[in-house]
């Protein structure tokens, strides 16, 4: 198996080249591919709101932003900067420590989940044994910083939409994690690369979609709720709640809720990319490309390209993913609560155990298939 | 165990079902990405007014008579009329007339029964003022001409719907001379006449 370019090998390696000690190089490269990490994220989110806002001004026959930047393009950061210099109103009788650490819970968790995505052989930031399971765990601390703003915000709105987001993440994230258990099986690890490298080798049809099609619509469907994008916004329903657990919140406070909701969007889109659409596979398997032109997959040209195709094709599903929560975000309409805990309870949570037994049984039966 | 797997089955047709639909909405929506913005950007390009449109009132001092019609048809007795009786031409003379357009309903009554015609309405609808007062009309500001969509050279002007020529909906881009669906009023008029 070929592992495509090593950046951080080669960053540490001409470091050591130049007289630094190995530690010292390596103390170097790590904050690296973090700050890219983050920016990346960051930049993800601006380019997930203005597609947010043109689709959605295309799905209503509307323009949507045209005069910020060419074709409205620099709209979320007007949005960004506005944020920044609004008033930062903390509410009478609330408790203020609560209320600020609340948002910061919800961010942090979601950023420190990128560090598992990868977007090649080596483009990961930690390729962590169970990375998977750390995001899943990662996931579920939000719903505590959720809770905390709605319950210290002062205001019942607020602990309404809290305490409906607490549930909502609660009931969901079992049939997440039983899908994404699923595909462990499937893979034989946790480890982001390796669920990966299990579905290479085929080109479009090795990937997961085809082995475990009702996984992944469980999956898809949990992360949206966890997302809490319609049809499954029911904490922030404005309708009922105002904003939800964001009613009290105005400034940098709401804009961490708001930039937290994007980047959970986008890295729900990362992960079923990765686990489910072959993460950078190409369509058609590469080393069959660089045979057919015969090219050494040793080349370093074919490698460069083999890495930028690789992020290309992340991105890509991942922003085909994103498309398709926004058009799902003016097809349905959302649901009620009792019908939210139903669908988790009684629809997703039976039917993903019965494709975790059936994954089972298929891998025992068929172990070349299903990764025996 | 057959009634269990009965319930099973009827289940998963209702799920399926259930998908279909969404999968039915959601190709409705990308259906609907492709067609063309109906957006009229406002400040740059603006709707033609049709025929009838009901705007400000425009009032001409010299012809009115100070019958105060207009204040009896008004449903809220609206119009102001200041006047005096002139001894020396036997004959009521306006000295000031006033509509306060913050409350004018825009329903056309007073244009309706003026008898010398000298109420009309007007295309202008864009009446935002900073102070409501600014809205009470007096005679001078009511006799001002009205603006036109077509005569400002900073608007494009675009067409309603109706006055689109037939199967077009997207004003943009139309030729200045292209008909209009249907026949005009007059040829409506000569059509009777023959």
């Amino acid at each position: 198996m070929n592992s495509g370019i090593d950046v951080q090998e080669i960053f540490v390696r001409s470091l050591v080249d130049l007289g630094l000690p190995p530690g010292a190089a390596k103390a170097i490269w790590m904050p690296l591919p973090m700050l890219l990490m983050i920016i990346g994220a960051t930049v993800g989110v601006l380019v997930t709101v203005w597609l947010e806002r043109k689709i959605s001004a295309a799905a209503q026959q509307r323009i949507g932003p045209e005069y910020i930047g060419p074709l409205g393009v620099l709209a979320p950061v007007a949005d960004g900067l506005k944020l920044i210099f609004k008033e930062d109103v903390v509410p009478a009788r609330s408790d203020p420590f609560l209320f600020t650490l609340g948002p910061v819970i919800v961010v942090i968790p979601v950023f420190l989940s990128y560090m598992i995505v990868p977007f090649g052989q080596n483009l990961v930031v930690t390729n962590v044994g169970m990375g998977v399971f750390l995001w899943i765990a990662l996931s579920s601390v939000a719903p505590i910083g959720l809770l905390m703003s709605g319950y210290a915000s002062n205001n019942k709105y607020s602990l309404l939409g809290g305490l409906r987001a607490a549930a909502q993440s609660i009931s969901y994230e079992i049939p997440l994690a039983l899908s994404v258990l699923a595909i462990a099986m499937m893979s034989n690890s946790l480890s982001t690369v390796d669920i990966v490298n299990q579905q290479s080798g085929y080109g479009v049809l090795g990937w997961n979609v085809w082995r475990q099609p009702v996984g992944f619509i469980i999956f898809w469907i949990a992360a949206l709720a966890e997302c809490e994008r319609i049809p499954f916004d029911l904490p922030e329903a404005e309708e009922e709640l105002v904003a939800g657990y964001q009613t009290e919140y105005s400034g940098m406070k709401f804009a961490l809720f708001y930039l937290g909701a994007y980047v959970n969007l986008v890295l729900s889109a990362l992960l079923v990319a990765v686990l489910y659409l072959g993460g950078w596979e190409f369509p058609i398997p590469l080393d069959i490309v660089a045979n057919w032109l015969g090219v050494s997959e040793a080349n370093p040209i074919f490698q460069i390209v083999t890495a930028s195709l690789g992020i290309t094709m992340t991105l890509l599903k991942a922003y085909f993913l994103v498309f398709l929560a926004i058009l799902m975000r003016w097809t349905v309409p959302r649901v009620r609560i009792d019908q939210l805990l139903d669908l988790g309870w009684k629809f997703l949570l039976p039917i993903s155990l019965v494709n975790l037994l059936l994954t089972a049984g298929l891998k025992l039966a068929f172990p070349a298939a299903f990764g025996g | 165990m057959l009634k269990f797997l009965k319930q099973v089955g009827d289940y998963t047709k209702e799920a399926v079902q259930a998908a279909r639909y969404i999968g039915q909405g959601l190709s409705v929506t990308f259906d609907h990405m492709q067609r063309r913005p109906v957006t009229v950007q406002y400040p740059y390009e603006k709707l033609i007014p049709s025929e009838r449109f009901r705007g400000r009132i425009h009032f001409e001092f010299d012809k009115c008579i100070s019958c105060e019609v207009c204040v009896r048809v008004c449903p809220i007795n609206l119009p102001v009329v200041d006047w005096e009786f002139n001894t020396e031409m036997k004959k009521k003379q306006l000295k000031h007339y006033s509509i306060d357009f913050g409350v004018c309903i825009f329903c056309g009554n007073c244009v309706e029964f003026c008898p010398t015609n000298c109420l009309s309405m007007t295309e202008e609808y864009e009446l935002s003022v900073y102070d409501r007062h600014e809205l009470n009309y007096d005679n001078v500001a009511l006799g001002r001409l009205p603006y036109k969509v077509t005569n400002d050279p900073m608007v494009t002007p675009l067409r309603e719907l109706a006055y689109l020529p037939k199967g077009m909906i997207d004003p943009h881009d139309l030729p200045a001379d292209a008909r209009r669906s249907g026949l005009r009023p007059e040829e409506i008029l000569e059509q009777m006449e023959k």
